[in-house]
């Protein structure tokens, strides 16, 4: 090992080496596990005021984990049922935005990348960095102008006669679903794109020679390689999705939360950080199962998603 | 033309990208419109008043300059953390060992694959516990809203940034550095002379890279700006606590900015290949000298780019500036009119219910009929803004914005926010309580 570090130092010389190993030390340490570390051990200790913090009143308790599950003592319910169903709901909500933006995705990718043709196609996937650059937060505001009671949406509906009375998008959640399906679509389409991009058009072309009907191309040729990209794609959709806070805050319903509201109301409302950071490490091991189910299921190395 | 089904798969599948793109660009374009309109609850239809006022009190909102401002420093914080860290991580993966690279690597690259809110909790704490080991006082840096949220996006920033240097230095042919060793240079001359120039764009483009995600960072920022306020956290606040033109006018600059720098960086490309061909061109020997490139400013196409954006802009100023009171009246004094036709309406209604009941059945069809033609949320505010309160407002119409809020509400349904109480003020609702006669 020392004779690694000797090698090291004489190979960049010393302030090259100092350069390297402070700063991917700090980032490292600093910035990576002791947070994460302190996070977990903080949300396993007592919910005291600040001053009180490192005494003994301070001490190691699975309370915050336990009202996850139970709730409070005080409370008739066997469960948490609140907390348990919004938890529920939030990642049950991110599978399914991951999967509408799955569908809407690969199809757009697969023509741009291997139907439209030349300059056109170049400016459709240079447009697509546009809303890209606009503030989340912008882009739910979007939506909220346009699934208002007195919106776009409903003034057309009305218009057509699909309903007589506005429809309460909000309230019902749709308005939610659409911009967050919206506001992470170019992360699942980007990933998807480069990777059909790279397939060899001459094999679609073989396997059409062949006679192989369009969709047994795109089962048995196109997906098998756009796999990495799908997965990646994915992937990120549903840890932003899960994660997002924004949209939820804007587009949510009265009475519809997100888990990450809960996080951020025990920390800013209900001054409860301990709890706001047991809560914050269920969503963190929830997203690392979920990435390393993906890993399994469809057998691509971390690498590949995260590009 | 023969309909196979060939060709309506296709048409199909053009139609569904067609309206993927409507998706897509439908709601920045209707958010654009609202910006315009003069109605105070941004909305695109009915288009009242063509007008640039919003950007005017977007100008004029102080804490929306000083978020920006912050938003600004953070970025350049970020950037001048985020690069060099990148750099290193991506320099240092080359040299670590096969056996250690994947659980290297996945350290690093895990950053961008926890949540935001994750991040932003576990920075705050962990400097907050440091603080207090140090026993640093409330003031300083441990506390410091600037400084942990420039640690707290540079987390999983200097991962983005890495992963730009991964991939630059993938195509560096390290016999180079060798060379330059062997040539006797030292390690700080090679690094400086022949990596740092190598990597040169990957700088630049990991500098905007990680700028851009700083100054759109929202879900880490919100929990490590303490008492400060960033351009998003500022949004947020004002999204969810009322909406108003103005953040749509604000969405529209941002647009521009984008589109103005997508059109700069193709004319940059563009111009990239051309010098590209033309070096081949005289490699080959077909040309004797190289042309002396124009200045990037004065390139034809950045000319045409930066007109068009003049024109585009000093078009809508002028569209937006001139002759809006005189509409703007018009449409008050319909207003009005339409709110006069109302209370007329309503003071009918109100003989209605004072009247005996002798002929209620007549009435209470009549009282509905009357009802229907409202909207649902119209009533809650009638009675607060009578007409002469109206006339009043519209003689001093210089404050529009704060005199046409209220006034909005009464004559549409209320915005998002109300629209849970819209049941319990339903005018029929309203019958039943002050006189249960009629409802029954």
């Amino acid at each position: 090992m020392l004779a690694y570090w000797k090698n090291f130092f004489r190979k960049h010389g010393a302030a090259l080496s100092l350069f390297l190993l402070v700063s991917v030390g700090f980032w490292i340490f600093m910035m990576i596990i002791l947070p994460q570390a302190f996070m977990l051990d903080f949300s396993l200790r007592a919910n005291v005021p600040p001053p009180k913090w490192g005494t003994d009143a301070h001490h190691y308790t699975t309370e915050h984990y336990r009202y996850m599950l139970y709730g409070s003592a005080q409370s008739s319910d066997s469960y948490n049922f609140v907390d348990l169903s919004v938890f529920g709901r939030t990642i049950l909500a991110a599978i399914f935005v991951t999967l509408i933006d799955l569908a809407l995705c690969y199809p757009v990718a697969y023509y741009l990348a291997h139907v439209s043709r030349g300059g056109w196609s170049r400016l459709m996937v240079m447009s697509l960095i546009v809303p890209f650059w606009v503030n989340e937060l912008l882009r739910a505001f979007a939506f909220k102008i346009m699934f208002g009671s007195n919106g776009i949406v409903n003034d057309a509906l009305i218009w057509v006669g699909v309903i007589d009375q506005p429809y309460d998008f909000i309230r019902n959640s749709v308005a939610l679903y659409s911009g967050l399906s919206y506001a992470y679509i170019l992360l699942m389409i980007f990933p998807i794109y480069n990777a059909v991009e790279s397939l060899d058009k001459n094999q679609i072309e073989a396997a059409r020679d062949l006679g192989s009907p369009w969709w047994r191309i795109h089962k048995r040729v196109v997906i098998p390689h756009a796999k990495p990209g799908i997965t990646s794609g994915c992937t990120m959709v549903f840890m932003l999705t899960a994660g997002a806070l924004a949209a939820p805050q804007i587009l949510g319903g009265p009475s519809s939360l997100w888990f990450t509201q809960i996080i951020y109301q025990a920390f800013n409302q209900a001054g409860n950080w301990a709890r706001g950071s047991a809560y914050a490490i269920i969503l963190l091991v929830v997203c690392i199962i979920f990435v390393l189910l993906m890993m399994r299921v469809f057998k691509v190395k971390l690498g590949e998603i995260a590009r | 033309m023969i309909l196979t089904a060939d060709r309506v798969r296709k048409f199909f599948v053009l139609f569904f990208v067609i309206g993927f793109f409507i998706y897509l660009f439908g709601p920045l374009l209707i958010m654009s419109v609202t910006a315009f309109n003069s109605s105070a609850f941004p909305r695109m239809a009915p288009f009242e008043c063509f007008t640039v006022e919003w950007f005017q009190v977007l100008a004029n909102d102080d804490k929306l300059v000083e978020g920006l401002r912050n938003s600004f420093f953070i970025g350049i914080g970020v950037v001048l953390l985020a690069v060099p860290l990148g750099l290193a991580g991506a320099l240092m993966l080359t040299q670590v060992k096969e056996r250690v690279r994947p659980w290297y690597y996945t350290i690093v690259i895990s950053p961008i694959l926890v949540p935001g809110v994750v991040l932003g909790i576990s920075t705050l704490l962990f400097w907050d516990r440091i603080g207090t080991m140090f026993g640093a006082s409330r003031e300083s840096l441990f506390y410091d809203g600037f400084f942990l949220t420039i640690i707290g996006q540079a987390t999983f920033i200097s991962a983005y940034t890495m992963l730009v240097f991964i991939s630059r230095l993938q195509r560096f042919d390290l016999s180079q550095e060798e060379a330059a060793l062997d040539l006797g240079a030292t390690h700080v001359q090679t690094f400086r002379k022949i990596l740092l120039p190598f990597l040169k764009p990957a700088i630049m483009s990991a500098a905007v890279l990680a700028f851009l995600a700083s100054f759109e960072n929202y879900n880490t920022t919100v929990f490590t700006i303490i008492s400060e306020s960033t351009l998003t956290t500022f949004l947020a606040g004002k999204v969810r606590h009322g909406i108003n033109p103005s953040i749509s006018a604000l969405a529209v600059i941002i647009v521009l900015i984008t589109l103005f720098g997508a059109a700069l960086h193709e004319v940059l490309k563009r111009r990239e290949a051309a010098a590209a061909k033309e070096t081949i061109r005289i490699v080959k020997g077909e040309q004797a000298h190289r042309k002396r490139a124009t200045p990037f400013m004065l390139d034809p196409a950045v000319i045409l780019i930066l007109l068009v954006f003049a024109a585009g802009l000093g078009s809508a100023y002028l569209a937006g500036t001139v002759g809006v009171t005189e509409c703007k009246a018009q449409v008050k004094a319909e207003k009005i009119q339409r709110t006069q036709e109302r209370i007329k309406q309503r003071e009918a209604r109100a003989m209605f219910r004072n009247a005996p009941a002798a002929s209620e059945a007549a009435g209470q069809q009549q009282i509905q009929s009357a009802d229907k033609s409202e909207r649902a949320g119209v009533s809650q505010f009638q009675s607060i803004f009578s007409t002469g309160n109206l006339q009043e407002q519209a003689g001093t119409g210089d404050d529009q914005s704060e005199a046409e809020a209220p006034e909005t509400e009464s004559e549409e349904s209320p915005p998002a926010g109300t629209e849970n109480f819209n049941s319990i003020f339903d005018p029929q609702n309203l019958n039943k309580q002050v006189n249960p006669d009629a409802a029954q």
